[in-house]
């Protein structure tokens, strides 16, 4: 009875992102964009009949902040679909956001240049 | 004298006289010559009654000849009709489940996306019930599921099965019982689930919702689908309890049109698998309550819960080593707050630990551990601020 494609594995997503989001719509890009960091509330318990990847996003927020890509790639998940169970949290009070950090003040092109080559000379040396 | 001769009535009685002797010597013959004919009719009887019992056990012995030859016929046909169909469904089967891996991937890729990941999920979406679809019935036919190289907790057992029919939104998990599944198991009871979900949600009102308990019994565990439709009447009931109970003995062509395979493929599967289904009870709103009961021996040792946070704060590049368990999967203010990123792994998130040690050059993860340190040192200051609510400037 045993065949050979018994053993072949699986190898997609056992449970799809649809379910875990329970078919809702998405939430916008910008409502917490890419690189917005998010952390734990203090003093916030666990709601009980969390889901998994709510449980692990309690998890990773505990310590301190963190990025939203971040979450999504400790997750695995979609970043939508993180943004989702974030902005849930969220909404519910148990998750602090603060916004990205602001962009890198521009360099004059000089002092990169004066860089530039610094480097290079460090390498033929 | 001469009257005598004269008289007619003498003549007469001689007439008759001869006539009745040429009678009866006429009868005698035809007497003699009918026990003849009757002799050999008998003997001819007798002949032919032999030949006709010859002839009936001939008959008798052709036609259970024929019927167990059309009973091979019928099964060489109906192996045929099998091996083709599991020929031709399993790389159906197998393409659907590349396309989900590809998903899988492309969801990650436009995740940010709002639009394109809600599109995307559509197409999951159908993309998961075809492939179900495709399975089930190259599982009817020999084929086989696709091995799950990991145990999944019931929960996400349920959710996958869950994910696999049309009106996914309508089922209810009530339970997320600590319990695993082993991963040579996972599979078919996430399929078999699914089918009873599918039914479930067919044979009910458009909206009501369908409940999934899981409740522990001494023997294992029971997967319990409730739903509010009209229950199944008696000819149904003992044909699903046929199926399921036939092993996966069934021929695929008596399936009906269009064939309805949940049960045969239900029955096959716990037969093989060996957990059992049973489609018999009421459910408390009245309409079928279907159960799953995995054994023991299809389940692993309870989950660990999560574990509360610990903050991290172990050397960075002997970590880098380390496999992470989800549960230490925390970010600690350690040598920079710095976030230790997982393998990915395609899909869910489950809680069961993984044991496969991620192997990597001592080198690779020093130059990997110091280049995150530069990084961390980089962004530590946007991170360790204690600063709660910020604004948003998006």
């Amino acid at each position: 009875m045993s065949a050979p494609r018994e053993e072949t594995p699986a190898t997609s997503g056992f449970v799809r992102s649809y379910v875990i989001t329970g078919g809702r719509t998405l939430p916008s890009e910008g409502e917490l964009a890419l690189h917005a960091l998010v952390c734990l509330a203090p003093g916030r318990t666990l709601p009980p009949g969390a889901s998994p990847e709510v449980r692990a996003i309690w998890d990773l927020c505990a310590g301190g902040y963190l990025s939203v890509a971040e979450v999504a790639g400790h997750l695995g998940l979609p970043v939508g679909v993180t943004r989702l169970l974030l902005s849930d949290l969220a909404d519910q009070g148990h998750l602090l956001r603060r916004a990205e950090p602001p962009p890198a003040q521009g360099v004059p092109r000089p002092i990169l240049e004066k860089v530039l080559h610094g480097l290079e000379a460090l390498n033929i040396g | 004298m001469t009257s005598l001769f004269e008289d007619p009535l003498l003549w007469v009685l001689l007439v008759v006289l001869i006539a009745a002797v040429f009678a009866v010597t006429r009868a005698r013959r035809t007497n003699v010559q009918l026990r003849a004919s009757n002799n050999t009719l008998q003997g001819e009887l007798v002949t032919t009654r032999g030949q006709l019992t010859d002839l009936q056990a001939r008959h008798s012995s052709e036609s259970s000849r024929h019927a167990s030859d059309l009973e091979e016929v019928r099964k060489d046909a109906e192996s045929a009709t099998k091996a083709t169909l599991k020929s031709a469904v399993g790389t159906l089967a197998t393409l659907a489940e590349e396309q989900l891996a590809l998903l899988d991937e492309l969801q990650q890729k436009y995740g940010d996306h709002r639009a394109f990941l809600a599109d995307l999920m559509l197409v999951d979406h159908t993309g998961s019930q075809f492939s179900r679809r495709t399975k089930g019935i190259s599982v009817l036919c020999g084929g086989w599921l696709g091995r799950r190289d990991r145990d999944a907790s019931v929960y996400d057992v349920a959710r996958s099965a869950q994910g696999r029919i049309r009106s996914f939104e309508r089922v209810r998990i009530h339970s997320q019982a600590n319990v695993a599944v082993s991963s040579r198991a996972v599979e078919p009871v996430a399929m078999v689930l699914a089918e009873l979900l599918d039914n479930a949600t067919k044979y009910s009102a458009p909206g009501s919702p369908v409940e999934i308990n899981v409740q522990a019994v001494p023997t294992g565990i029971c997967l319990i689908v409730d739903d509010a439709g009209l229950g199944m009447d008696q000819e149904t009931k003992a044909r699903a309890a046929s199926l399921l109970s036939a092993g996966g003995a069934v021929d695929i062509t008596s399936l009906g049109d269009p064939p309805k395979f949940g049960f045969a493929l239900s029955g096959k599967l716990a037969a093989h698998y060996g957990f059992h289904v049973s489609v018999d009870a009421v459910s408390p709103y009245g309409g079928v309550r279907a159960v799953i009961r995995v054994p023991e021996s299809l389940l692993t040792a309870e989950l660990p819960t999560p574990e509360p946070v610990a903050l991290d704060t172990s050397d960075e590049d002997e970590d880098e080593d380390k496999p992470t368990p989800i549960a230490s999967l925390v970010i600690g203010q350690t040598a920079g707050g710095l976030p230790k990123r997982r393998r990915r792994r395609g899909g869910a998130v489950t809680v069961v630990p993984s044991s496969t040690p991620e192997h990597g050059s001592d080198e690779v993860n020093a130059e990997t551990a110091s280049r995150l340190k530069a990084f961390a040192r980089g962004t530590a200051l946007g991170r360790d601020s204690d600063n709660t609510e910020g604004p948003q400037n998006q």
